[in-house]
């Protein structure tokens, strides 16, 4: 899973994620994100165009991650997700905390 | 520069046979007779051609056998202990090498070099308790020397192969702890029928299945702990254990608003949560109350053969500041509650297939344990990714 974590404008930061969001990559995201939150970047858009698959360790990654964003008083968004993701979001009703949004700029958008 | 002449000799290792150390260690390992692994298989394949050596084993030593777990250019699981090289290997936690078998009286009358086997490299495996258990080792017809450079790459891929050893051993210790938290026998409540089965995945989940009495009724909880391994195995434990004292003297809404106060902290270490469905069945009255909390496919099959699938609108178990509210349903003589963990969704298109195959399964085996096994069969011909657990109830006919 590549994840780039280049795109920070402000407290605005842009995860983009390809590949597996699995157990293998669930600890790295995760890494990384708490790294760009604890650098200011508390508004965080993870854009998840690119993921094929996502597991239920992928899922608890991005669930740590919006908890860490809030502390910082920030937010944890998500855009682009395919059927597979938004299967296992609406299916663990997480898709309430982890609303899906249509693309990178209508989730910043407000912020 | 050349190897030290080894002093691995044939009376120590026939001493070593029966080293109960060695033999115990090897057991608990439980590796010994089991199916062909890719995580060994790839380190065998990636030494062959590092070494360009025609055979490459990883060996495990048992009392009478050298088992081989995973091999190319040996064609066989096994061989004679007799023959085997590696059981000199094992003595020590240094590589075994010598470099021209048809020059070692030790190896005079042995079969493999008969065969024409000439050079044998063996870097010790040792189990997580850290005895030597067996040996990642290479082999060739022609006598071979192996520079340093080279005894130290066999040693790197030997460490590889023992951290697969070790996760053997942790995801053993984790089935364990996830077998105990499954109920030991079939509840018998007046009017009921019920089964329950959890068919683990190969990397070992974090689904359980439990009921008991509680207050006003019997509890049945399907729950799947997010994360894999140990820390997924103890953290389920932790739950099942809150969840079971809180539900005698609480309500479904209550029992899971405590469970979830009390499995905060546990949970947010390990960035994991936990999905779970809980119905209580008051028998006396028919009434099931239950809340979903994200774990998806549960609801009922009527005795007329329709379904009824229940609402989900709960968070899962972790993510606190959540109201949840109960629903109830009345359970008619016939009717079937049956609830299934996600990993069902893994061997399905969509979840209305899955739910649907549900339907059909309770519609054609109204026996909930001929239900149940045939979830069982379908799991394990399907070889799921994720644990798929079930617990089927069935209101008797009158």
């Amino acid at each position: 899973m590549e994840i780039d974590t280049s795109d920070v404008r402000g407290k605005v930061a842009v995860v983009r994620l390809d590949g597996r969001l699995n157990m293998v990559a669930a600890p790295r995201l995760k890494g990384a994100i708490e790294d760009l939150v604890d650098h200011g970047g508390t508004h965080v858009v993870v854009d998840l165009t690119a993921v094929t698959f996502m597991d239920s360790s992928g899922l608890g990654a991005l669930i740590a991650a919006l908890k860490k964003a809030r502390q910082a008083q920030g937010d944890l968004r998500i855009a682009g997700v395919n059927e597979q993701v938004a299967t296992v979001l609406k299916l663990t009703n997480l898709d309430r905390v982890l609303r899906p949004f249509e693309s990178v700029e209508a989730a910043a958008d407000g912020w | 520069m050349s190897a030290a002449p080894d002093s691995r000799s044939l009376d120590a290792v026939e001493a070593d046979t029966h080293n109960e150390t060695r033999l115990q260690s090897l057991a608990a390992l439980r590796l010994l007779d089991t199916p062909r692994e890719e995580r060994f298989d790839r380190i065998v394949r990636l030494t062959q051609r590092m070494f360009d050596v025609p055979t490459v084993v990883v060996s495990l030593i048992d009392e009478r056998r050298q088992y081989n777990k995973a091999e190319v250019g040996v064609g066989k699981d096994e061989m004679p202990i007799g023959d085997s090289f590696c059981r000199y290997t094992v003595l020590d936690d240094t590589p075994f090498v010598v470099e021209d078998a048809a020059h070692d009286p030790r190896f005079v009358d042995n079969a493999l070099v008969a065969d024409g086997l000439r050079f044998y490299a063996g870097q010790p495996l040792k189990a997580p308790n850290g005895v030597p258990v067996g040996s990642l080792c290479i082999a060739d017809d022609k006598a071979r020397h192996l520079t340093d450079d080279q005894l130290d790459m066999l040693r790197q891929l030997a460490d590889i192969a023992e951290a697969e050893l070790a996760l053997t051993d942790e995801l053993n210790r984790a089935g364990d702890v996830q077998r105990r938290l499954l109920p030991r026998r079939v509840p018998e409540l007046p009017g009921y029928t019920v089964a329950g089965t959890c068919v683990p995945a190969l990397a070992v989940g974090g689904d359980f299945y439990d009921w008991f009495p509680a207050q006003d009724g019997y509890q049945f909880v399907v729950a799947d702990v997010m994360g894999k391994g140990m820390a997924a195995a103890l953290v389920g434990a932790g739950a099942r254990a809150v969840l079971r004292g809180t539900s005698q003297f609480n309500d479904v809404e209550t029992s899971l608003h405590r469970t979830d106060v009390s499995m905060a902290d546990d949970l947010e270490e390990i960035s994991s949560f936990i999905t779970m469905f809980v119905a209580r069945l008051d028998y006396r009255s028919h009434v099931l109350s239950y809340i979903d909390c994200g774990h998806g496919i549960a609801g009922i099959v009527r005795a007329d053969g329709t379904a009824l699938r229940f609402v989900s609108d709960s968070m899962p178990i972790g993510l606190l500041d959540f109201r949840r509210e109960a629903r109830a349903v009345q359970l008619a003589p016939g009717d079937t509650f049956i609830c299934l963990s996600d990993g069902l969704l893994d061997l399905f298109d969509s979840i209305e297939e899955a739910v649907e195959a549900a339907r059909i399964t309770v519609v054609n085996y109204p026996d909930p344990a001929e239900a149940v096994k045939i979830v069982e069969e379908y799991a394990r011909d399907h070889v799921a990714t994720d644990d798929i657990t079930c617990i089927v109830v069935r209101r008797d006919q009158l």
